[in-house]
């Protein structure tokens, strides 16, 4: 069994902790939030020792074997820095560090540790990512060409069913590292490398349509370091979006055919919860494990990536996704970012 | 006594818009006083998401209000877009990314956050119960104020309008303390503060989606506003709660509530009402559905739609 203690229960953070307490390897036994009405939920969710200062959780290291951490972006570096010190097997939310510096110490400290190491790459563990993966591999599109892969979403603007301000962190750029590019480009670029392996950047555009001091749009073009293959990256914060509704998708051009996750994902989001849910009833009833999220669709990644790090760890296995994965996609939005410097356009 | 509302049906260019709005408050007479000095224009930045989404307050409105009253008033009249803090918006964001720091640069005009002023408590009846309010003293100094609001459908009180565009002027920014009885709040606050003048940016209508009506209205009375406002978003006003209320309170009077321009028709077979089933209904549904499934199978239900 591997003790977890989660760090920071903002929104993903509560997933986070939800998730391990349905896998069955896993025990939360401790969390730290800044927020008392946070730690309550996760005191209510059975979680016995809670820290307000996250500095007291990684104190006690003697008590908790990995953390899960999903503090706002400027926090990470620190944090994930202690924990791979004190030996812990570490999961973190992207990205790993606001700086290449600091990714790239992270990498050596990670190379060090005796722990394991994964950074939430969510997205790869969609199914139809995962089913695109396979038939690329497959080669049933032939050589990879383009890739158009597009997220346009309401970012930090997506209003809570209880209403509450979006973090100042947010919108500092010395806090939250970026933008859109940084929030969801993040997760498109690597996508990007996941098919077509390493890469650069050609081209970027910044939009700065809310006139905030971080980007709220962004196209970038990539280019495989190893291929021919070029990527069409669009993601964007400007969108009013509610869930189920989600406004991504990715198509990837092949010499012999093309596949979209338009064709992999449900079409109705409401009769997939049905059936999903129909079908998690049944596992119940006959005493079999039920698949913890998969009537959302989408959320389901954030059970299965969890579910994969902790298999990893179990098992003595290297992760799907290491912190050289985290190093090179946080270089090239930086790669991006100076791109647009050098080629302002508009 | 009900007031005059005007309908202007307006093109989308922003002279179009400095025309419709001189239209507007033409057709209800409206003539400022020469001596005022201090002007609020209160906009409906609710949130950050801008004018074409049909959320919030066109700033080219804004304009031709400014405008306007630079014409009727002088030009060294102080003039004051102004905007309180909300549950989940702060104007320090809402007003670059709605446009209005540029508006401002281009205006002359201060921006000013409605929950930084001084805050006068106040207290009222409404219905039998007493609710407190912390208003700015400046919205109570002001030579002429003016309600800018949008034409939106909501799902507690199922019109929002020039009344509920006043309760944004609440200097607290937790409003959604209010939403247990947000319909004699409305009310409450609209016994409190009385614009001298309403005029709604139609331009774009949020109903089931946003809609082009290309609709500017004025009235010197906010509840005269709403009542017609009801009959173009598909409501009848007198079910609308807090109009039925307002009048009970005498807040507001449907008696003498006359329209001059355009027909309410031209507009409301335009407005995307809202089907037999609210989506406020359906949302309720889901989510008690998805909590049964949950406490049947022992399932998550991911904080984003839980919170």
């Amino acid at each position: 069994m591997t003790r977890v203690g989660i760090i920071g229960l903002g929104r993903m953070g509560m997933l986070h902790m939800m998730n391990c307490q349905k896998i069955e390897t896993v025990k939360v036994v401790a969390a730290a939030d800044s927020s008392r009405k946070a730690l309550n939920k996760a005191k209510a969710a059975g979680v016995d020792k809670l820290y307000k200062d996250y500095h007291n959780l990684l104190n006690h290291v003697s008590d908790i074997d990995a953390v899960v951490i999903s503090l706002p972006n400027f926090l990470h570096f620190e944090c994930i820095q202690l924990a791979l010190e004190n030996g812990l097997d570490v999961f973190t939310e992207k990205p790993m560090a606001n700086t290449v510096d600091e990714c790239h110490e992270i990498v050596k400290m990670a190379e060090k540790s005796r722990g394991k190491f994964m950074v939430g790459h969510c997205m790869r563990f969609v199914d139809a990512i995962e089913k695109m993966k396979k038939n690329l591999e497959r080669g049933i599109i032939g050589r990879l060409e383009v890739a158009t892969i597009e997220e346009v979403i309401n970012g930090p603007f997506s209003h809570p069913r209880v209403p509450a301000p979006v973090s100042d962190w947010w919108f500092n750029p010395k806090k939250s590292g970026g933008g859109a590019l940084l929030d969801i480009g993040y997760h498109m670029i690597d996508l990007f490398r996941f098919f077509a392996g390493d890469s650069k950047v050609v081209f970027s555009c910044l939009d700065h349509k809310f006139n905030l001091p971080v980007e709220d749009g962004a196209i970038v073009l990539l280019q495989s370091s190893n291929s021919s293959t070029k990527g069409i990256v669009n993601v964007g914060w400007y969108q009013q979006t509610i869930f189920p509704k989600y406004n991504f998708r990715v198509i990837l051009h092949g010499n012999a055919g093309f596949l979209t996750s338009d064709d992999l994902v449900p079409h109705n989001l409401y009769l997939h919860a049905v059936k999903e849910g129909t079908r998690n009833v049944l596992r119940r009833i006959v005493r079999r494990k039920i698949r913890p999220l998969s009537y959302t669709y989408y959320y389901e990644s954030f059970y299965k990536e969890l579910a994969h790090f902790f298999y990893c760890v179990e098992n003595d296995l290297d992760p799907l996704v290491s912190a050289i994965d985290g190093l090179r996609t946080v270089e090239l939005i930086h790669e991006a970012y100076e791109e647009f410097q050098q080629e302002p356009v508009g | 006594m009900g007031s005059v509302v005007s309908l202007v049906r307006v093109k989308r260019s922003a002279e179009d818009i400095i025309d419709a709005v001189s239209e507007a408050f033409d057709l209800i007479n409206f003539e400022p006083d020469a001596s005022v000095k201090s002007v609020a224009i209160k906009p409906n930045l609710c949130y950050y998401w801008d004018s074409d989404t049909g959320y919030t307050t066109d700033p080219r409105v804004v304009a031709g209000i400014i405008d306007y009253v630079r014409e009727r008033c002088g030009e060294d009249v102080d003039i004051k877009v102004v905007e309180a803090d909300a549950s989940a918006m702060r104007t320090k964001y809402a007003f670059p990314v709605l446009g209005y720091e540029k508006l401002a640069k281009e205006k002359d005009v201060e921006l000013f956050n409605l929950s930084k002023d001084v805050l006068v408590d106040k207290t009222v009846h409404v219905n039998k119960r007493e609710i407190s309010f912390r208003v700015p003293q400046l919205l109570l100094k002001s030579d002429l104020s003016i309600n800018v609001p949008k034409l939106k459908i909501m799902r507690a009180t199922k019109i929002t309008c020039a009344m509920k565009n006043i309760f944004g002027c609440i200097g607290a920014p937790r409003k959604v303390v209010y939403h247990p009885f947000l319909n004699e709040a409305i009310v409450g606050i609209n016994k409190i503060l009385r614009p001298h003048l309403t005029i709604v940016d139609g331009l774009v209508a949020l109903g089931r989606f946003p809609a082009k009506l290309n609709l500017i209205m004025a009235s010197a009375d906010p509840f005269s506003i709403d009542w017609v406002a009801s009959q173009i978003m598909g409501y009848k006003p007198s079910r609308v709660k807090y109009l039925k209320m307002a009048f009970n309170e005498k807040v507001g009077d449907p008696e003498g509530v006359i329209t001059r321009g355009a027909e309410i028709a031209e507009f409301a077979k335009l407005f995307p009402k809202e089907g037999l089933l609210s989506t406020g209904f359906l949302w309720s549904l889901q989510f008690q559905l998805l909590k049964t499934y949950k406490k049947i199978v022992g399932d998550i239900i991911p904080p984003v739609l839980e919170e």
